[in-house]
């Protein structure tokens, strides 16, 4: 069963992406199901950007460990989906504030 | 007030430029060294990119400014590592120190400068910063909406863009030569154009832009940019490339020609490079070398050779964390561009030794190993981090860095050789980069010894009579500088409160590490093959 994003931290990242789209001609829709890479065309160095602006709201991430992850997936799964990101986010959000 | 400039050519040496002076393709060159100084301009260690360029904003060695490389340690006994960025640099720049003594100032192009630092002025970050998202990086907010009125203005070309950095360099045909040199030939104009339009539009007084295309065309055409490599009877391909080649310098001539014509007669303008260039013709498989050695275990010991997939993935992103075995490891490299070698210290390591144990063995096994080709130590030089890195932020540079004899580059991938002769030559880093300046108050006319990168902070600071912070590695550098002018105007001098990031315009930190991008990025400059 899928899980059910976080809807706040999932409008707060559409709006970042779909603020970047404007800049760079993406007019696919973005939904939680769409892959950073193979939906959107975009290059890891983006998501590492992205991740820059998603902490700047949240607080630091351990976004290392999370990219390690990824890297151990079977080659065609080396991608990441929105809502995806969206879960990690929440998640290590919700551990960041638990710690203060 | 008068302005300051500093025009940064990456990977610039005189190897290359000199020839291109001599035979009339850079008039402008060959007119500001006539009325000013010349003189090589020594990097640091590493002379790298992400390291020098900050040294170069800062005056300070990378243990003194915290940035060592692309990727920066997340801590520093950690496996991870962090994307490089402006929270790496702990420490005033150019750009703090002029802001905060009310002068304006541009940085475009240089690296380390994401997220933008809150400055009295402009910022467009260069470096790895990936064209979609140019529009985060420039500061002031609303910069990047100017810049699109622009008639030029085009991202993709202006920023980094992977894909035609792939599709140029991995593998790089014979055909996509050509196209790779008139695309650096058309980036330099549009950051051109971007510092003209912002000069032209307020009375900015420090002005810094790095100009990268120097760098990325002799990685590549390193063969057709010394003489000494030339084709004796180039055919008619290779006779394009030399031309192309040199049509990007003379254009890169006439750029710097205008952008101090539009300064003024009475702005102080100091061309700097980053670090110089030479030819590079072996590649020495670091981790390899460091497993046969009994130093490193990977974690599938069963591995059997095969070509590397050419397609970047997140499998890359972190090689060192998923292919190492880090119960049994105990020293490794990361990444092929910082040249540096890490150690692990951990009880049940290979025979259990200890950090001081295994540095010493390193080191007299390092020693020991030669090049097969020319029989030669492939070590020229070893830097133990505490030499090279004496400072607060030691402790994040790897153990032991580098320097490999005759250009030599490192491949950190898994390989059942130690070494590989590439079968054409390549560009790699040296030490010796250039430096040009002219100026009130700068010699004229003079070739002058040595200035070292710690030096070029505290020259641009004197010349808009700033202070210097006084925990910089460099001087004024009294071979560049008239002595009456020194006398009439000693240096001043400040006392920076203490080791902290460039203020930004938030207080988050970026600690994405994507190896995917290293190595794609690497390769593409011809790091690794």
């Amino acid at each position: 069963m899928t899980r059910k994003a976080d809807p706040e931290v999932l409008a707060a990242i559409l709006d970042l992406i779909n603020d970047m789209a404007d800049d760079w001609e993406y007019s696919g829709p973005v939904t939680e199901e769409t892959l950073f890479l193979t939906d959107m065309g975009l290059e890891s160095l983006d998501l590492v950007i992205l991740g820059t602006m998603i902490q700047q709201r949240y607080g630091q991430l351990p976004f290392a460990e999370f990219l390690a992850e990824i890297g151990q997936r079977p080659v065609e799964e080396r991608d990441v989906t929105v809502g995806e990101l969206v879960n990690y986010v929440s998640d290590h959000r919700q551990t960041v504030a638990a710690r203060e | 007030m008068p302005k300051t400039l500093l025009l940064g050519l990456d990977g610039a040496t005189f190897t290359v430029l000199d020839p291109l002076i001599e035979r009339g393709k850079m008039p402008f060159l060959e007119k500001l060294i006539a009325e000013g100084v010349r003189s090589p301009l020594r990097s640091i260690v590493p002379a790298l990119t992400p390291p020098a360029w900050t040294t170069v904003m800062t005056g300070k060695r990378p243990g003194k400014h915290g940035v060592f490389d692309f990727f920066q340690k997340e801590e520093p006994d950690s496996r991870y590592f962090q994307f490089a960025s402006s929270h790496n640099v702990k420490s005033e720049t150019i750009w703090s120190v002029a802001s905060e003594h009310g002068l304006k100032v541009v940085s475009l192009n240089f690296p380390l400068m994401f997220p933008p630092p809150a400055v009295n002025g402009y910022i467009v970050p260069g470096g790895w910063m990936p064209w979609r998202q140019l529009r985060l990086g420039c500061y002031p907010p609303g910069l990047f909406d100017r810049l699109k009125t622009l008639p030029s203005f085009n991202p993709r070309e202006l920023a980094l863009d992977m894909t035609l950095e792939a599709k140029a360099l991995e593998g790089c045909a014979a055909e996509e030569y050509a196209d790779w040199i008139r695309l650096h030939s058309r980036r330099e104009a549009r950051w051109s154009e971007i510092l003209r339009s912002i000069m032209a539009d307020d009375d900015v007084d420090l002005v810094g832009v790095v100009f990268d295309g120097a760098d990325k065309l002799q990685h590549l055409c390193w063969r057709f940019l010394d003489p000494a490599m030339r084709p004796a009877e180039p055919n008619a391909w290779e006779q394009e490339i030399i031309d192309l080649c040199e049509e990007y310098f003379a254009r890169l001539d006439a750029i710097l020609a205008d952008i101090v014509e539009q300064s003024g007669a009475d702005a102080t303008v100091v061309v700097a490079s980053d670090h110089g260039f030479g030819a590079s013709h072996d590649v020495f498989y670091i981790n390899a070398w460091l497993e046969e050695q009994g130093f490193l275990v990977w974690k599938d010991e069963a591995w059997e050779s095969q070509e590397v997939d050419p397609q970047i993935g997140f499998a890359n992103i972190t090689r060192h964390i998923n292919e190492l075995n880090w119960d049994r490891t105990v020293a490794y490299a990361a990444t092929p561009s910082s040249l540096g070698i890490n150690i692990v210290e951990q009880p049940n390591a290979v025979g259990g030794r200890d950090r001081a144990t295994v540095l010493a063995d390193l080191v007299s096994a390092l020693r020991q190993v030669r090049n097969p080709w020319t029989g030669q130590p492939i070590v020229a030089q070893i830097h133990s981090r505490d030499e090279a890195f004496t400072g607060p932020f030691e402790r994040y540079g790897p153990d032991l860095t580098l320097t490999l004899a005759d250009g030599a580059a490192i491949s950190i991938l898994r390989s059942d050789v130690l070494f590989r002769r590439r079968d054409i030559p390549l560009g790699n880093h040296k030490w010796d980069g250039v430096f040009i300046a002219r100026g009130p108050g700068i010699r004229a006319g003079e070739s002058v010894d040595e200035v070292s990168l710690v030096d070029i902070a505290p020259l641009l600071l004197y010349s808009l009579d700033l202070p210097i912070p006084t925990d910089v590695d460099g001087v004024v550098p009294p071979q560049v500088v008239r002595p009456e002018q020194i006398e009439q105007r000693p240096p001043k001098w400040f006392t920076p409160e203490g080791a902290t990031a460039m203020p930004t315009d938030s207080d988050i930190e970026i600690d994405s590490d994507d190896e995917a991008t290293i190595l794609s990025r690497l390769r593409a400059l011809g790091y690794v093959e």
